[in-house]
C-alpha cells in the first residue's frame, strides 16, 4: 500500500516539479535526477557489482570533478576541471551504450577559487539538460548552454567577470534548475551572493535577486509545485530558508533555524518540503505557499539527530533517510520528524544517497555501495557493492542503469540484458 | 569559329593546361574575364587581336601577342587570387570582429557561433590569427576562439603528417605579454610534440607574470636535490632564487623554511610588504549592524593621549600593538577585546622610498574602512566577511617619506549558531602588481 502510494506521489511530482514530458522517462536529467528528489520511478536495477561484476563499461575521466552523471536517452554527460587552478573545464558526452566519447568541450574557466584537496573541484556543480541543451556551471564562475546531440556551444556567461569571482571555501556546488524558459541559479558565497534566473535560450537575465545577508553555501535550489501551473523556489542559505518566485524572483516567504553554511538540497513530498542543513544542525519539515517569515506559522515539524554537512537527504514513502558525513545513517518518520532507526555505515559520506525500485543506494567516499530495502520501519540491508575507487560524486540512475563517478571513472553498472 | 580566334587560343596552349578542347567554351571563359578587366581588354585590342568573332590576327604577332597574354592572364590570375585572399582575410577578420562583441549578459552569443563555425573552417595558416584573437581580456570570446583553434588543430592532427606551426606556438608559449591561459593551452598541446620543450622553457621563468609559480616549484625541486646530495651551496643558491622571485605567500614561506634550513633567514613581512606596527582603539559601541556608518573621534582627529567612551562604558585608549604573525594579521579579538557589535581602529604610518603608485591589499573580518594622508581609499560593507589574504585591493599613491594609515574595523552581532565564534581581524600589505614588497618601512615611533 505505502509503496504504491510512493510511486503515485513520485508519478504526480514528475508531472508537476520539472515540467518534465514524456522524453524524460528513464532519464537523469540534472541534480537530484528527474524528480527533484534522488528518487527515480526507474526498474530493473541490477543488485549487486564490483569493480568488474556486472560493470557494462567503465569509461577513463580526465582531471577532477564530482558534479554527477546527467543522462538524457542514449547519451552520458559528465563536467570535470583540470590544469592549472583547475581552470581548465571539460564538459565531455559519452555514449550510453558503450562509453564511447561522442564529443569532449574544453573551455576555460574565468577565475578559479579555493577547493577541497580531493572533494571539490571546479566541476562540483551538475549538469542540467532539457534534451537539447546541456546547461553546465562550473566553480570558475562560467556558465555554458551546449548543444547535447553536437557538443557546440550555443552560449557562455561568465558571471564571475560580471559578478565577481565566486569565493568559496570548498569552491561552488549549486547545480542549475530548468524551468519553464529559464536557467534558476544559487550563488551563495563569502562576496555579494545572488540569485539568478537566465532565459536559456540566449543566457539573457530574467531577473536577478541579490542576497546579502547569504554567505557561502553550496546548496541547490529546489522547485516546489503549488498548484495551477505555480511554483515557489526554495533555496536554502545562512540562517534562513527562502521561497521566491520563480518567474519574477519576488520573495515570498522565509523560515529561519537553518546553519550558517548549507550544502544539501531540500526536497519535496507529501506536501511538505524538507530542509537540512548540518553538522548537528536542524532538520525541518516546512508548509509551502506561506508569506513573510513563517516560521512560526509553517514549520511542521523540527529534528536535530543526524543532520548530515554534504550529503542530501532522501524521502521514499513514509520514511526520510540521512546520511550524515561520518557515515551515521538516520531514518526518521516522514510525517512526525520522530526517529525510526539509527545505523552506522560504513565508511564517510561525501555522495548523496539515490533511490529506485524499492532500493536506496549509500555509496561512500571508498566506492563501497550500501543498498538497503527502502520504505521500510526497520533497517534491512540487501547488498554491499565495491567498485573500490574514490567516490565522491552522487550517482545517477537511468535506463535501467547505475552511474557511479569515481576519482578516475565513470562506471556503467548493469547487466547486458536488464532485467524489467 | 574564326581562325584568327583559334590561332590566338591556341598560342595560349603552351602556358596552360589544355585548352586545344571546347576551345568555344574556353572563348566564352576568356571573354568573360577579360570583359571583368577593361585595361586587358583594350591592350588586346591595340594589338589587333579580339577574342572571339573580332578582325583577323596577323600570324607574325602571334608569339607577341602570346607574351602578352601570360603577362595579362598572370594578372588576372594574380588580382583574382589577391582579391580572393583578401576577401577570405576580410571575411575571417569579420569573423573574429564578431566574436570579439560578445558581452555580458550573453550578448552576440548566435552571430559569435556562426562566426566561430566558419573560423573552425579555417586551416592550420589560420592557427596563429586564432591565437592571437585569444589573446583578449574578454573570457567568454576567449572560449569561442578557443573553440575553433582546437576543432583544427584535431582535424590536422588526424592526419597522416601534420603541419601544426610548431615553432610559432613555441614562440608565443615564450612570450610573457601573451595571456597565460593561452601559453598553457600551447606547452599542454606542445606536450604531445615536443616533450623536453616544457621543462626546458619552465626553469627559465622565474619572473614571468604567468609561470613563476612553476618555476619557483621547480627551482625549490632542484634546491632540495641539491640539498640530498649534499650540495648546501648550491641549494642555497637555489633557494634563494626561488624566494627572490616568489609572490605567492605559500611559495614565500616554503622558500624561506628551507632557506631557514640552510641557516639563512629572510624577512617575509618586507619582502610581501605587510604593516605590522600599529596603535589600536576600541572597542566603541556599535550595536547590531551600525557600525559602518557611525563615525567615532579617530575619524576626525588621531590623539594618542585621549581618553574615549568605549562599549559598556568602558574607558579606552590607544596601544601600541606589533604583530607577531607571520603574514601580518592582527587577531583584534585578542589585540582589543573579544566583543561583538563594535568599532576599532588601526592607525600606522610608514616611509615610501619614492613617490609611487602601489596597490593597497587587505582583509578584514567583518568589513573596513581604509584613510591614507587622510583620505579615504578603500571600504568595504559585507558583514560575515571571513579575513583572507588580499582579499580587497585598491590603488593608492604613497608619498615619498612618511604616509599616515587609519583603518576602522567592524564587529558584527554574534552568530546565531553560538558554536561559531566571532572573528575580529585585519591585514593589510602594499606591494606592486606582481604582490612584492615596495620598500615601505615603518615609521612609527
Amino acid at each position: 500500500m505505502r509503496k504504491s502510494r510512493t510511486v503515485a506521489l513520485a508519478v504526480i511530482a514528475a508531472a508537476f516539479c520539472l515540467t518534465i514530458d514524456d522524453a524524460t522517462a528513464g532519464n537523469w536529467p540534472g541534480w537530484r535526477g528527474p524528480l527533484g528528489t534522488g528518487v527515480t520511478v526507474e526498474t530493473g536495477i541490477v543488485g549487486t557489482w564490483s569493480g568488474d561484476d556486472n560493470v557494462l563499461w567503465k569509461s577513463p575521466l580526465p582531471g577532477m570533478g564530482i558534479s554527477n552523471p546527467i543522462v538524457w536517452n542514449g547519451r552520458v554527460v559528465v563536467t570535470a576541471s583540470d590544469g592549472y587552478r583547475l581552470s581548465n573545464l571539460h564538459i565531455i558526452c559519452l555514449s550510453l551504450k558503450d562509453g564511447r566519447k561522442l564529443w569532449h568541450q574544453r573551455l576555460w574557466g574565468t577565475r578559479p577559487t579555493r577547493h577541497h584537496g580531493s572533494k571539490s573541484s571546479m566541476a562540483s556543480p551538475a549538469p542540467v539538460t532539457d534534451g537539447r541543451h546541456v546547461f553546465a556551471f562550473f566553480g570558475t564562475g562560467d556558465l555554458f548552454c551546449i548543444e547535447l546531440r553536437s557538443g557546440d556551444l550555443v552560449w557562455q556567461r561568465s558571471l564571475a567577470a560580471e559578478y565577481g569571482a565566486i569565493e568559496n571555501r570548498f569552491a561552488a556546488s549549486s547545480s542549475p534548475l530548468l524551468h519553464r524558459d529559464k536557467l534558476l541559479l544559487q550563488c551563495d558565497h563569502y562576496g555579494d551572493s545572488y540569485l539568478l534566473a537566465l532565459d536559456k535560450a540566449t543566457g539573457k537575465n530574467a531577473w536577478k535577486v541579490e542576497r546579502p545577508e547569504r554567505w557561502l553555501s553550496w546548496a541547490s535550489p529546489l522547485l516546489v509545485p503549488l498548484g495551477d501551473e505555480k511554483f515557489e523556489l526554495v533555496v536554502s542559505g545562512s540562517h534562513q530558508l527562502e521561497a521566491f518566485d520563480p518567474d519574477t524572483g519576488k520573495k515570498l516567504w522565509t523560515v529561519d533555524g537553518m546553519s550558517r553554511e548549507c550544502i544539501p538540497t531540500p526536497l519535496y513530498a507529501h506536501g511538505l518540503i524538507y530542509a537540512v542543513s548540518g553538522p548537528k544542525g536542524p532538520t525541518l519539515a516546512i508548509k509551502p505557499g506561506g508569506r513573510g517569515n513563517v516560521t512560526e506559522s509553517h514549520v511542521v515539524w523540527r529534528n536535530t539527530r543526524g543532520a548530515p554537512f554534504v550529503p542530501s537527504a532522501i524521502l521514499v514513502g513514509d520514511f526520510y533517510y540521512l546520511i550524515d558525513d561520518q557515515g551515521i545513517g538516520t531514518c526518521l518518520n516522514a510525517h512526525t520528524g520522530e526517529r525510526v532507526w539509527q545505523k552506522r555505515f560504513a565508511g564517510k559520506y561525501t555522495a548523496s544517497p539515490i533511490a529506485a525500485d524499492g532500493r536506496i543506494y549509500f555509496v561512500n567516499e571508498a566506492g563501497l555501495t550500501t543498498v538497503i530495502q527502502a520504505d521500510a520501519s526497520n533497517y534491512v540491508e540487501l547488498a554491499r557493492n565495491d567498485v573500490a575507487e574514490a567516490v565522491f560524486a552522487s550517482p545517477s540512475i537511468a535506463q535501467r542503469r547505475l552511474f557511479i563517478r569515481t576519482s578516475r571513472h565513470l562506471f556503467c553498472i548493469g547487466t547486458a540484458k536488464p532485467k524489467r | 569559329m574564326s581562325a584568327s580566334s583559334f590561332a590566338c587560343a591556341s598560342g595560349l596552349n603552351s602556358w596552360g593546361p589544355d585548352l586545344s578542347s571546347s576551345q568555344t567554351s574556353r572563348h566564352k571563359n576568356l571573354r568573360f574575364v577579360l570583359v571583368s578587366y577593361h585595361a586587358p581588354s583594350l591592350f588586346l585590342q591595340m594589338h589587333g587581336c579580339t577574342i572571339g568573332a573580332g578582325p583577323p590576327i596577323y600570324v607574325d604577332e602571334v608569339y607577341a601577342v602570346k607574351r602578352v597574354l601570360a603577362i595579362v592572364l598572370s594578372a588576372i590570375v594574380f588580382a583574382s587570387s589577391a582579391s580572393i585572399s583578401s576577401a577570405a582575410s576580410n571575411s575571417v577578420e569579420d569573423d573574429i570582429k564578431t566574436v570579439l562583441a560578445v558581452g555580458p549578459g550573453g550578448a552576440g552569443s548566435a552571430d559569435a557561433r556562426i562566426a566561430r563555425d566558419r573560423l573552425a573552417e579555417g586551416g592550420v595558416k589560420q592557427l596563429p590569427r586564432l591565437l592571437a584573437a585569444m589573446d583578449t581580456d574578454n573570457p567568454v570570446a576567449a572560449n569561442w576562439f578557443r573553440t575553433a583553434f582546437e576543432q583544427i588543430v584535431r582535424r590536422e592532427e588526424a592526419r597522416p603528417q601534420p603541419q601544426l606551426p610548431i615553432s610559432y606556438f613555441k614562440s608565443f608559449a615564450r612570450d610573457p605579454k601573451r595571456q597565460g591561459k593561452v601559453r598553457r593551452l600551447l606547452l599542454d598541446l606542445l606536450d604531445q610534440h615536443d616533450p623536453d620543450f616544457r621543462s626546458k622553457l619552465i626553469l627559465t621563468l622565474l619572473n614571468d607574470p604567468e609561470f613563476r609559480g612553476d618555476a619557483i616549484t621547480e627551482t625549490l625541486k632542484r634546491g632540495d636535490a641539491a640539498r640530498k646530495q649534499g650540495d648546501d651551496k648550491q641549494a642555497t643558491l637555489l633557494f634563494r632564487a626561488a624566494f627572490g622571485s616568489a609572490r605567492d605567500s605559500s611559495q614565500v614561506i616554503a622558500a624561506a623554511g628551507k632557506l631557514k634550513a640552510v641557516g639563512e633567514e629572510v624577512d617575509i613581512i618586507s619582502h610581501m610588504g605587510f604593516v605590522i606596527d600599529w596603535h589600536l582603539l576600541g572597542p566603541f559601541d556599535a550595536p547590531g549592524k551600525t557600525g559602518f556608518e557611525l563615525s567615532f573621534p579617530p575619524e576626525k582627529s588621531i590623539d594618542f593621549t585621549a581618553v574615549y567612551d568605549g562599549k559598556a562604558n568602558a574607558n579606552i585608549r590607544w596601544k601600541r600593538y606589533q604583530t607577531a604573525d607571520r603574514l601580518g594579521q592582527v587577531n583584534l579579538a585578542t589585540a582589543i577585546a573579544p566583543v561583538k557589535e563594535a568599532v576599532g581602529y588601526a592607525y600606522s604610518e610608514v616611509n615610501s622610498p619614492r613617490d609611487q603608485q602601489v596597490e593597497l591589499r587587505c582583509g578584514a573580518d567583518d568589513n573596513i574602512t581604509i584613510w591614507l594622508n587622510g583620505k579615504k581609499v578603500f571600504s568595504r560593507l559585507q558583514w560575515l566577511n571571513g579575513i583572507r589574504l588580499d582579499r580587497f585591493s585598491a590603488r593608492v599613491t604613497l608619498k615619498k617619506g612618511r604616509n599616515t594609515l587609519l583603518l576602522k574595523i567592524c564587529q558584527g552581532p554574534q552568530h546565531k549558531n553560538p558554536a561559531v565564534p566571532n572573528n575580529w581581524s585585519m591585514q593589510l600589505r602594499f606591494c606592486n602588481a606582481a604582490g612584492a614588497g615596495v620598500g615601505i618601512t615603518n615609521a612609527l615611533k
